[in-house]
């Protein structure tokens, strides 16, 4: 074994290269707290903010040849503090009350609708080759070395020099103004500062403006770094200042910018005194390369799991949670037994309309379509069984479906294993992976173990994929036809009609086994959790168990549907279907639309593959108008993650889900009306069954009632 | 009577405060035990360190003899410790019987994943019958399918008792059941859990605040001040005792010397 050699001089090194970086981690960690105290937001979306700035930026400087300072002026001193302002008047402002978690779904909307509302308002694109412009010309180039130690670059002195400006503002700004002053009251204690008679919304203004403004520098700062502008690369700042933010455990600023400037430090000591393992084990190449830049999701992780701290945290333990009303009961368990009935068949009706009709008329792209909505719903199903049954948000449910989309590649490509066993060995895998991950997470609640997972998701996608053994390589990670498609018996599935059979079949299978198990004991024990864990654990549930059980039933389901993905699509295609971003669109769709019902995750499913052609390509106004298309059709695709994104705003409202809420609202409506009608037909029998059914009646008696001539 | 329950020299400090040291305390089968003392005598933390949500730094927790000091909260819940929570801990989004239903089919472990899938995941008749009888005995068969949040304080007391009840429990933990509730449904809930213990035969420490429903529920009475035992005794006598009249009604200073004397 190799060690790298560590002298004072490498030391030195190491944390004059670390000082910069870190300086502006510090600074986004800063903007982080500041939000996080403030509103009690936990803005996943800081990342999407950054981008929009970097993007503004890079228009300005490059598209339209602006010098630096107005061009800067225009991203970092207006549009930052304006985002920052209308995302808490228009979104947050008004959730105050709502749950930590449902201000989270909402930021993690916001960080998928930005970045493409942005692009869809100003027609931005990142285009490959063309590197991002620093602030000063020759960034990356020029160097200087004061000490002889580290030659720092123009670019690494500039985002010195500006992050400890930026701090020594704030510094100010808290110190000697009086909105400062409020604003350091608000952190300390938020309600304590209106009960002194602060106008809070005010101070949490000005909060969000400043932090916005942070992010925007930082990502100006850091968009040199990177060769082309795309929004996931900036969503790892969020993750950095999550790590830096977490070491100073969210509670001060001061704490916050020491955990910026010393994971700064530690990246890069890290890189200098890493033993070089990779001299004597080949094998360990792609972690030695890779295991660097992803320092801080594993930092991220390790702080969260080894820190018990914590876990005691607010945020952990809301104080308010038990304020909370509870979740509704589900319409399905509310409703009277005729709409039920009523609701059944409307239901088997339409999904046959929908099946004949792509059966006979629908061409190559329709099946091909609908296949991938079926399979998609699958594997949202796996948020089905965490989100909406066991309560927790994970976000790692595309790291999920890639493994078991990965074990078909790899079962099918090198043993020429029969790739629907390999599909359900996927999902065995993707199991066990999600059991053992359950474990480290398994105290963290809430928000942490939301941020847990996301730092897994990063970490396999950085790490894990760039051993062949688990990625493939880069066969499996571009197009082209790797995966075959089985044959069942007589059956060849080559054929995209009778594999759309195969995964419907699969889809309703998965469906009636999450209805049983969330009818259940295995439902009724997570429901208790979520309702209560101690009481649970006091009648002998034990919540580590449980719990690891759901995550293992979501990986399984998930693993399986991303099996079947890479079989339709005849190859793995990860950077299309699975990336973390694109798994954080997933969670934000289902949790909008209905976390708890198996209806929720197929229209999700559907939402999904066929939003875009249907609605946005103008495909389904052009069957209605017969060709007569107006004349904005087609709309970017990206209208899609903004619409959705900003849809989770409503889950903030109506955490039951869009769909849910509206089938209770049209549910309620019917019911009246059935209620009056039979009134009007026979008066006394009806007002009975009008009494029961709010609460959660005995369907039994209703439909006896009902039933009454 | 044979001593079912039985913690030795339980000591714990949370950094240099030391909230226990050196407590012990009995509880036989069918007795009823209160455990009383003022506001930061060490109540809750002796509870918690009895139920391994804390672990004491020091003595033993015994249950039958056997040692129960290493085990989590869940296991003993199922070795026969139930409890019913200060401030109300009920399952949300849940109803009465459903509360009671989880706790049994936890008692019977015979759940599985593969039931479930199976669609034989749903109580059966025999568990619906004991859940429906235990309701009966404390007077909620009315609200069984009631949901939780439509419930008053006192019932959801009661729902918590049924629900440890479903454990059959050895030994019931009562962590301040009057607070929150006034005079007159303190003394129905007592009313209704001495009639229920008296059936069942179970053991009751009752950590209470209430000194009156101490003195009116139970038999013998440990009192609890700065961390110590400073008074056990039948309830009659540990009532009358001077020390605890100090703790409760006089010079706190006073107690203090006198105690460490």
């Amino acid at each position: 074994m190799v060690l790298a050699a560590g002298t004072g001089t490498d030391v030195v090194r190491a944390i004059l290269q670390g000082t910069p970086p870190g300086a502006v981690y510090a600074l986004v960690a800063l903007g982080f707290v500041l939000t996080y105290k403030t509103s009690g937001v936990f803005n996943l979306a800081f990342g999407a903010q950054a981008f929009v700035s970097a993007a503004m930026f890079f228009q300005a400087r490059v598209e339209w040849g602006w010098s630096t300072v107005p061009a800067l002026v225009l991203a970092v001193f207006v549009l930052a503090p304006l985002t920052g302002l209308l995302m808490e008047r228009l979104i947050f402002r008004h959730l105050r009350t709502a749950s930590a978690v449902s201000k989270l779904v909402v930021a993690i909307g916001l960080s998928v609708a930005l970045p493409s509302l942005f692009e869809t308002l100003t027609g931005f694109a990142g285009v490959a080759g063309r590197t991002p412009e620093g602030l000063v010309p020759d960034g990356a180039t020029v160097f200087y070395d004061p000490l002889g130690v580290y030659p720092f670059s123009r670019d690494e002195l500039v985002a010195l020099g500006v992050a400890v400006v930026g701090m020594l503002g704030l510094g100010a700004l808290f110190r000697f103004s009086s909105i400062g002053l409020a604003m350091r009251a608000v952190v300390e204690s938020p309600r304590m500062t209106e009960l002194a008679g602060i106008d809070a919304d005010r101070v949490s203004s000005v909060a969000w403006m400043l932090s916005s403004f942070f992010a925007g520098m930082a990502g100006v700062l850091i968009a040199p770094r990177f060769n082309t502008l795309m929004a996931p690369d900036f969503f790892h700042l969020v993750v950095v200042a999550v790590a830096a933010a977490a070491i100073g455990r969210l509670v001060s600023l001061p704490r916050a910018l020491i955990g910026g400037l010393g994971l700064g430090i530690f990246i890069a000591l890290f890189r200098t005194f890493l033993p070089r393992w990779s001299a004597d084990h080949p094998w360990l190449e792609p972690f030695q390369n890779n295991l660097t830049p992803s320092m801080p999701f594993v930092v991220l992780f390790g702080v969260l799991v080894l820190w018990p701290a914590i876990r005691r945290s607010p945020a952990a333990a809301d104080p308010l949670s038990g304020v909370d009303p509870p979740p509704p009961s589900l319409v399905s368990a509310t409703r009277s037994a005729v709409l039920t009935r009523a609701a059944r068949v409307f239901g088997v009706c339409f999904l046959l309309l929908v099946g004949l009709t792509v059966w006979f008329r629908g061409d190559v792209v329709w099946v091909h379509l609908v296949t991938q909505a079926t399979i998609m719903s699958l594997i949202l199903l796996s948020v089905t069984v965490i989100t909406g049954l066991a309560g927790q948000i994970s976000l790692c449910q595309g790291t999920f479906a890639a493994i078991g989309a990965l074990t078909v590649f790899q079962l099918a490509d090198r043993w020429d294993v029969s790739v629907l066993a390999a599909a359900l060995v996927g999902a065995v895998i993707a199991a066990v992976v999600g059991a053992l991950l359950s474990i480290p997470v398994l105290r963290l609640g809430g928000i942490w173990l939301a941020i847990a997972t996301l730092a897994f998701a990063f970490f396999f996608d950085a790490v894990m994929l760039k051993f062949s053994w688990v990625g493939g390589g880069d066969s499996a990670l571009l197009q082209g036809h790797r995966v075959p498609r089985p044959v069942l018996g007589p059956w060849d599935l080559a054929d995209d009609r009778r594999f759309l059979v195969l995964v419907v079949v699969v889809f309703a299978l998965v469906s009636v086994f999450v209805i049983r198990i969330r009818e259940g004991t295995t439902g009724l024990i997570l429901r208790g959790l979520r309702g209560s864990e101690v009481a649970a654990e006091s009648v002998g549930v034990s919540p580590a168990r449980a719990r690891m059980l759901a995550f293992a039933i979501s990986a399984a389901i998930a693993g399986l549907g991303g099996g079947l993905l890479a079989i339709h699509q005849e190859n793995v295609n990860y950077g299309n279907n699975f990336t973390p971003m694109a798994a954080l669109f997933w969670v934000v769709l289902v949790v909008t639309l209905s976390a708890r019902t198996v209806e929720g995750a197929a229209q999700a499913g559907a939402a999904f593959s066929l939003f875009n052609s249907v609605i946005l390509r103008g495909d389904g106004i052009g069957w209605i108008t017969r060709g007569h298309l107006p004349g904005f059709f087609p709309l970017s695709p990206k209208w899609r993650f903004v619409l959705f994104g900003l849809a989770s705003i409503q889950f903030a409202r109506h955490p039951e889900g869009l769909v849910e809420h509206g089938k209770r609202r049209a549910t309620a409506g019917m019911d009246a009306r059935l209620a009056a009608r039979r009134e009007r037909a026979e008066p006394g029998a009806a007002s009975s069954t009008a009494q029961q059914d709010p609460p959660s009646p005995d369907p039994s008696k209703v439909a006896a009632v009902g039933k009454q001539p | 009577m044979s001593v079912l329950f039985e913690a030795t020299g339980i000591q714990k400090a949370f950094s240099g405060i030391r909230a226990l040291e050196d407590v012990s305390l009995k509880v036989e089968a069918g007795e009823r035990v209160g455990l009383i003392g003022p506001n930061g005598a060490g109540k809750t933390t002796f509870f918690n360190c009895v139920l391994g949500v804390l672990r004491p730094d020091a003595g033993q927790v015994l249950l039958d003899g056997e040692d129960i000091g290493g085990l989590p909260v869940h296991r003993r819940a199922r070795r026969g410790i139930g409890r019913t929570f200060q401030r109300i801990e009920l399952f949300s989004d849940m109803s009465v019987r459903e509360h009671l239903l989880l706790a049994e089919r936890v008692r019977r472990g015979e759940g599985s994943l593969l039931r479930d899938l199976f669609g034989r995941g749903g109580p059966n008749a025999d568990e619906r019958r004991r859940c429906d009888e235990v309701l009966e005995l404390l007077g909620l068969g009315d609200l069984a399918d009631e949901p939780v949040e439509a419930l008053s304080l006192g019932q959801g007391r009661l729902v918590e008792v049924g629900r440890a009840l479903m454990t059959e429990p050895r030994l019931l933990l009562a962590d301040e059941p009057s607070s929150g509730l006034d005079r007159g449904e303190t003394d129905a809930l007592a009313t209704t859990l001495r009639q229920v213990q008296g059936e069942r035969g179970f053991a009751i420490l009752l950590v209470e605040h209430d000194v009156e429903l101490v003195a009116s529920f139970t038999e013998r009475t440990y009192v609890l001040d700065f961390g110590h035992v400073i008074a056990e005794g039948s309830t009659a006598e540990v009532m009358s005792d001077e020390l605890v009249r100090h703790a409760y009604f006089g010079d706190i200073g006073n107690i203090d010397s006198e105690s460490r004397s």
